[in-house]
């Protein structure tokens, strides 16, 4: 379905803080995309066909390759777009990238997406500061893993999802979370029942309730905030 | 200040980014070029730091630590002259967010931020090896997370023995236990049993603050998968170059910053 400026409201914080012009120029290529739940929006070593700009919803980009193709490195929401590639010069990369909260995104195609970088400088310098601060997010949950308790992590994952959702309740299931954590459901249960415990979070048949955020960020790790302050 | 050191256009080709570079591009750079000599310890850059200029390792190797709340430190990268140093120049950004410091003493050549900068909005190749430089050190700092979380230090350790190894010239590595203790972000006993057990195997010898590589085979035996996933991506984006089969033509366009075509062939 092609973009229609009446009905479908653009909130991908790059596209809505391009100049008047290149909006316009690129506003006819757009497409507007449902991201449902489980999508994969690139498949590793895939030439990547459409770039993605996420107004809502959450894409979790997970490790590259091997055992490591389940476990997130970090998430990309209406800040950014997938995949970078494309961008930093090859059709394909490692990098699977999967619909982890439903959504609302506007993709165009890869050659399309080219030339306006060609003609975009903003677009292009945009694109280089998201590419950078997704690196930072990377990094953060590398030194995250290292140091890390599973229930620290586990409270950061929580509220970084619920700022994208704009929702203190979402569906997750153990299975999807020890993936993202990288952690046995074991471990995911211990620790979802402890802040249940705590009256943090109630936790029911996958479903996720934020009874107590302030309580929530306490227990998160510093990464939390770090990564906060970095999307801003 | 010392004096300026013009650098000697051979050794800068050592590192393999400027060397990929072709001729015509090339001598237009070689010029802005300075040589500095980087012991092992020198911090490059602390995180905050406002950055002066970006750095091509040549014989020397540069871990890039991610300096944590509490100012425990861990490696998140490794640039030797497969590399650079300072790609927040071209990304956007005047400051680092993290540590560079020197873990292999050697030499680097270096640009200044504003030739720099100039040189990489030209478009056409350097910005293209650049980019796609990027894109592998992406991969590197994911595959360090994936590796913090699932692999054991000794498996760790050998991925960072045989990084560092691919950029050094002979087979041995000035390093003490505590040093690859804060690159692993890992108690000083765990890196000195795992030594231990991967002298015992006899792949490396390690003896006052020196670790030689005995058999390259067998540490690769003993890695975890993470060597081989960063090398073989690497090679995927940046191979080509290396082995002087440039991707087509790229137009040179000042206006903008990025001048990609699409046609460019996928790599296998």
């Amino acid at each position: 379905m092609p973009f229609d400026a009446r009905s479908d409201l653009l909130a991908n914080k790059i596209l809505t803080a391009l100049p008047a012009a290149d909006l316009a120029r690129i506003k006819p290529k757009l497409e507007r995309f449902e991201m449902t739940f489980g999508a994969i929006l690139n498949t590793p070593n895939q030439i990547a066909e459409h770039i993605y700009f996420p107004d809502s919803g959450i894409i979790s980009l997970l490790g590259t390759l091997g055992e490591g193709s389940n476990l997130e490195i970090s998430i990309v929401s209406s800040e950014g777009a997938i995949p970078l590639c494309p961008f930093l010069g090859t059709p394909s990369s490692p990098v699977r990238a999967l619909v982890q909260g439903d959504g609302i995104a506007h993709r165009i195609k890869t050659e399309d997406f080219l030339d306006e970088c060609r003609d975009s400088p903003e677009l292009t310098r945009m694109l280089l500061h998201f590419t950078r601060s997704l690196m930072l997010q990377i990094s953060q949950c590398a030194v995250c893993f290292r140091f890390h308790r599973i229930e620290e992590r586990l409270a950061r994952w929580l509220l970084m999802s619920a700022d994208r959702m704009e929702s203190n309740e979402f569906l997750m299931t153990q299975k999807t979370l020890s993936h993202m954590l990288g952690v046995r459901r074991e471990g995911v249960t211990k620790a979802a029942s402890h802040l249940q415990k705590l009256g943090i979070i109630k936790y029911s048949r996958g479903n996720i309730h934020i009874l107590d955020r302030p309580q929530l960020e306490g227990a998160a790790c510093a990464c939390y905030a770090i990564l906060s302050a970095g999307t801003q | 200040m010392a004096r300026k050191i013009k650098a000697d256009e051979n050794e800068s080709r050592l590192n393999h980014l400027l060397g990929a570079l072709p001729d015509e591009d090339f001598v237009r750079i070689k010029s802005q070029l300075e040589y500095i000599k980087l012991p092992l310890g020198k911090v490059l850059y602390e995180s905050g730091d406002k950055m002066s200029h970006i750095y091509f390792p040549t014989t020397a190797i540069i871990s890039l630590l991610y300096i944590m709340e509490n100012g425990g430190t861990a490696e998140i990268g490794i640039a030797g002259n497969n590399g650079l140093i300072g790609m927040a120049l071209y990304m956007g950004g005047e400051t680092t967010s993290s540590r560079a410091i020197v873990q292999s003493g050697g030499d680097a050549v270096r640009m200044k931020a504003a030739d720099l900068r100039a040189e990489f909005a030209r478009g056409g190749l350097f910005q293209d090896l650049l980019l796609r430089y990027t894109q592998s050190l992406m991969t590197q700092i994911s595959q360090t997370a994936v590796c913090n979380r699932l692999h054991t230090i000794q498996q760790q350790l050998c991925r960072w023995l045989l990084i560092n190894h691919d950029q050094l010239p002979a087979d041995k590595l000035v390093m003490t236990h505590d040093l690859i203790a804060n690159m692993l972000g890992v108690r000083r006993e765990g890196v000195s049993t795992a030594a231990g057990k991967l002298q015992e195997l006899g792949v490396i010898k390690y003896s006052r603050g020196t670790i030689y590589i005995v058999d390259r085979k067998g540490i690769e035996r003993v890695a975890c998968e993470c060597y081989q996933v960063v090398s073989t991506e690497y090679d995927r984006l940046l191979g080509e170059y290396m082995r002087k089969n440039l991707p087509a033509p790229i137009a040179h366009i000042s206006a903008s910053v990025r001048q990609r075509t699409v046609k460019e062939k996928a790599f296998t």
